[in-house]
């Protein structure tokens, strides 16, 4: 399996399985759009109910990570300064408010395993 | 009988629907810091938040502080507080130290850990019903009793805005609210449930309805959407 998103194409759902309609699903939830409940249910077509699920777990989740963050001033841990170095400046996340937060801009380098990321 | 399709969700996500239910009662509950009304009415403040016209006329701005008034407050909480709850309900991603320290200057850094904490852990709640359309909790009834007003062992500064534990065994998100472990808790237990589920975070590859790509994709777009650098 191919676990590495695509950041390039995002937004088009980086080749990911219904990718684009979970982008969508995403953008739709978090600003309560109109077109949530038709979104919805093409996304629930293509990956069942349980799929909707845990789509709607995952986006509530990060509603709520991204708070915890931002409200905390937390800094990148250094694994993910280094896994995302290569990246924030082109995708223009070190313009957001919270890039003030983290001192580190880290290294270029991949981790060998996930919990590497938050050493 | 056919199932509406709220019914539909609710009857298969009744797991995490049962989690929901146990961490929402706790939420209303005497904390360390406020009472259980303080942290009902906070609770209160985040749906009214949603509909307020000072919050509405900043997120609209080029920066919230252009913006000054009074929020469209449903509480007897400070004015203090209630900014804490409706700028982290509504404009996350453009929180400032500057403005944190004001707040905390007022509160005190543990009632803003724990208050921020408590936000946070309802916004997922309500969020999850909003992504289903499936109705929101009635809000708990507050529990009685006094705050302890105990700071825990074992915290300081590690870079963030607030004192948290410096054990760097978690990320540091995982301990973003540890200046308060009871609301911690919480926290924790709402995140287990909808997404890192113990040891199975380690795993490149889920067992789950969605791979680990799709929603770690849903990820992505959520954090992009509310600009957060983390």
């Amino acid at each position: 399996m191919d676990c590495e998103v695509n950041i390039d194409q995002l937004e088009a759902g980086a080749k990911i399985p219904s990718g684009e309609l979970l982008v969508r699903y995403g953008e739709s939830a978090v600003r309560q759009d109109s077109d949530l409940k038709k979104i919805r249910g093409d996304l629930e077509a293509e990956v069942g109910s349980m799929g909707i699920i845990e789509a709607a777990a995952t986006i509530s989740a990060f509603e709520g990570l991204n708070r915890i963050a931002d409200v905390t001033g937390i800094q990148l841990d250094i694994g993910l300064a280094d896994e995302s170095a290569d990246f924030r400046m082109t995708l223009g996340l070190d313009a957001y408010a919270g890039a003030s937060s983290t001192q580190t801009a880290g290294s270029p380098a991949r981790a060998d395993d996930v919990m590497g990321i938050f050493r | 009988m056919t199932l509406t399709e709220s019914e539909n969700y609710l009857k298969l996500g009744a797991q995490l629907t049962d989690t929901h239910e146990s961490i929402w009662q706790r939420l209303g509950a005497c904390g360390t810091w406020w009472t259980g009304a303080d942290r009902v009415a906070a609770m209160a403040e985040v749906r009214s938040a949603l509909q307020c016209n000072l919050c509405d006329k900043r997120s609209e701005a080029l920066s919230p502080m252009m913006v000054t008034g009074e929020h469209d407050s449903i509480s007897n909480l400070s004015p203090e507080a209630i900014d804490l709850v409706h700028r982290l309900t509504t404009d996350p991603g453009r929180l400032s130290k500057e403005w944190a320290l004001g707040i905390i200057e007022s509160i005190g850094e543990e009632a803003y850990v724990e208050l921020a904490t408590l936000v946070c852990v309802q916004y997922v709640i309500d969020s999850f019903a909003r992504s289903l359309d499936l109705p929101l909790r009635e809000l708990p009834a507050p529990g009685t009793g006094q705050p302890s007003r105990v700071r825990p062992e074992g915290v300081g500064d590690v870079g963030a805005w607030v004192s948290q534990t410096v054990d760097k065994t978690l990320a540091n998100v995982s301990r973003a609210g540890s200046l308060v472990p009871e609301t911690e808790s919480l926290w924790r237990e709402v995140v287990q449930a909808h997404y890192s589920r113990g040891p199975q975070f380690a795993e490149l590859v889920w067992d789950r309805e969605l791979s680990r790509p799709q929603v770690e994709l849903l990820a992505s777009t959520v954090s992009a959407l509310n600009e957060c650098f983390y």
